[in-house]
């Protein structure tokens, strides 16, 4: 345990070192949180409430779904494409260590510095250019707080068993996109499910990424409380056990498969 | 103690076509082919040894050491370091790995030096007294202290493999594999690793593997050499045994006063030009004094020397380029 937490301890420090990635997500993320909030200014123009969800819980959404996504940064995927691209996979795997328990504590640490470094200054410009998203009651802080915690696990463990692919398919970054932007879609992390026709919201709850960032969005403006609430949680649940069984399954066969580049 | 018994490892190499259509074409269906890297290799390499291994590129020396050290599993076959096998107990065996690659880091690129070290302390649970003590026998080798508060991204090559040394040998392991130290370095840098190596051999009796393509440091180093080629292990043995054997010749270089250069029944002349002629004999078909005697009757010399066959004509014949 020492060791991982050295290693996320290093990871903020070399966070640290590069400045503009963390600028340009800065930047996109602000863009996306003002043209959604002026599409719901629009939609709510001539309407108090839509599905029983006022315009304040709208802009609401928009600017924790940015915040959320801070926090359900991976690097994961890329580090593995990475490393088997350089042939640096080498390094990683010659050293008496979890590779994996490695790319999860590089990725906690990138997530602690990117609280202080992209967190506060979209929650600061939010507040300003939208709206201070305020909780919908203080009891739910505590829910919000545990399924936020569920979906950074599930993104993570999502994001691991799709970068063992790399492993020997190699070149992954096409394929990278596509998962981030399927993710952003599907999850209702720009629009809720609930605006989606019925039987696609069906569909789209039987899977994983709903539970990243709609539930604890849902938790956070008060639309999801009571029963919903547990059945929400539950189905989080259900899907960390299932995803970490498959990890468990795959990452004892991947690195057996490794290609090293190279030399 | 390392043992590798009938060790394989085979690749799969995906086929592409040829220019535009190959590619299109790739895309669709893809072919791929099997290629044998390592073909069922076995040898022992007893504590305290320094070994050589050498073959042409791509003859499967690095697929070997990236298999002995963990990094790669083999096909079929098992290897032993210090009677545990390393793919069934990885994480224990490479405690007591150290593993240098000449093309590649393992310090962080981002970090200083120190830090690195620092990282790759709390990596191999190393405390922090055994540690000073470490780096302060390896500042004496190789003067890494006043590297230690540079970026790693700033240091010359020679710096970078001076720290990945050093970065190998934290843990102190019994086993050291330098996978190509010396490739790209200059003379000082060669000199100061190859000191290295020696004195870690001595001190501490650390087996060493090291495959290269400078001969300097198979002689200067290597009291065994093992020679692969196609992945199929040519020779193992003793670097002047296998010398004696393969190419049990010497060569005289003599410079005549005029451009005619007699021949003699028992050696070969096998280079003549302008007024040089070099004389390739076996030791025991004559003794070089004979052999100058006869041919200073035919002609008048002006200067000789003796070469012996060096490692080099042992890896161009081992290799197949030269025919005995």
């Amino acid at each position: 345990m020492k060791i991982y937490s050295y290693v996320c301890k290093m990871q903020i420090l070399r966070s640290m070192t590069y400045k503009f990635n963390v600028y340009g997500n800065i930047i996109m993320q602000t863009i996306i949180m003002l043209t959604t909030s002026f599409f719901w200014k629009a939609l709510y123009q001539n309407a108090e409430t839509v599905q029983g969800v006022e315009i304040g819980s709208m802009l609401t959404y928009t600017v924790i779904s940015s915040c959320i996504s801070v926090i359900l940064t991976t690097n994961v995927e890329q580090r593995i494409t990475r490393s088997v691209e350089k042939g640096t996979i080498a390094v990683d795997l010659m050293r008496p260590v979890n590779i994996f328990a490695v790319f999860f504590a590089e990725d906690l640490g990138n997530v602690v510095a990117l609280l202080f470094q992209n967190l506060l200054p979209i929650i600061f410009i939010g507040c300003i250019f939208i709206q201070v998203p305020l909780l919908a009651s203080g009891a739910s802080v505590l829910m919000f707080l545990i399924s936020l915690c569920l979906a950074f696990f599930i993104n993570w463990l999502l994001a691991a068993i799709f970068g063992m692919w790399a492993f020997t398919a190699i070149n992954m970054h096409a394929l990278l996109q596509v998962k981030r932007h399927l993710i952003r879609l599907l999850s209702g992390s720009m629009i809720p499910l609930w605006f989606f026709p019925e039987w696609l919201r069906i569909v789209l709850e039987a899977f994983p990424f709903v539970y990243l960032y709609q539930l604890p969005l849902s938790i956070y403006i008060g639309k999801c409380d009571g029963m919903s609430l547990i059945r929400g949680i539950t189905i989080q649940l259900v899907w960390l056990a299932v995803l970490s069984f498959i990890f468990y399954i795959l990452q004892k066969r991947a690195a057996r498969k490794v290609m090293i580049q190279g030399g | 103690m390392i043992e590798v018994k009938n060790i394989c490892k085979s690749y799969n190499v995906i086929q592409k076509g040829e220019g535009f259509r190959g590619a299109l074409k790739g895309l669709i269906s893809r072919e791929s082919e099997k290629v044998q890297a390592v073909k069922n290799l076995s040898f022992h390499i007893q504590p305290g040894e320094i070994v050589g291994f050498i073959g042409p590129n791509g003859a499967g020396k690095s697929t070997t050491i990236k298999m002995m050290s963990g990094i790669l599993t083999p096909s079929s076959g098992e290897i032993l370091i210090n009677g545990r096998d390393i793919h069934k107990y990885r994480k224990q065996v490479v405690q007591d790995i150290g593993v240098v690659f000449g093309q590649r880091s393992q310090l962080d690129w981002d970090l200083r030096l120190g830090e690195s070290f620092e990282l790759l302390r709390h990596i191999y649970r190393i405390d922090k007294a055994k540690y000073e003590e470490t780096l302060n026998i390896m500042d004496q080798i190789l003067e890494i202290k006043p590297l230690l508060s540079k970026p790693v991204r700033q240091m010359s090559l020679g710096q970078r493999v001076k720290g990945d040394l050093v970065a190998a040998m934290l843990h102190a392991p019994s086993v050291l594999f330098l996978d190509e130290p010396t490739i790209g370095l200059d003379v000082g840098a060669k000199y100061s690793l190859r000191k290295f190596v020696k004195e870690v051999n001595e001190e501490r009796n650390t087996t060493v593997i090291l495959t290269t393509h400078d001969l300097g440091d198979i002689e200067q180093l290597c009291d065994r050499i093992i020679i692969i080629n196609n992945g199929e292990l040519i020779e193992d043995g003793n670097l002047e045994e296998i010398v004696d054997r393969i190419a049990p010749y010497k060569t005289l270089v003599v410079e005549y006063y005029d451009e005619k250069a007699p021949e003699h029944a028992r050696c070969e002349l096998f280079f003549h030009e302008a007024n040089v002629a070099k004389y390739r004999f076996m030791k025991k078909d004559i003794t070089a004094a004979a052999l100058i005697q006869a041919l200073s009757a035919e002609a008048q010399i002006k200067d000789v020397s003796i070469e012996e066959a060096g490692i080099d004509d042992i890896i161009r014949i081992a290799y197949g380029q030269l025919k005995e």
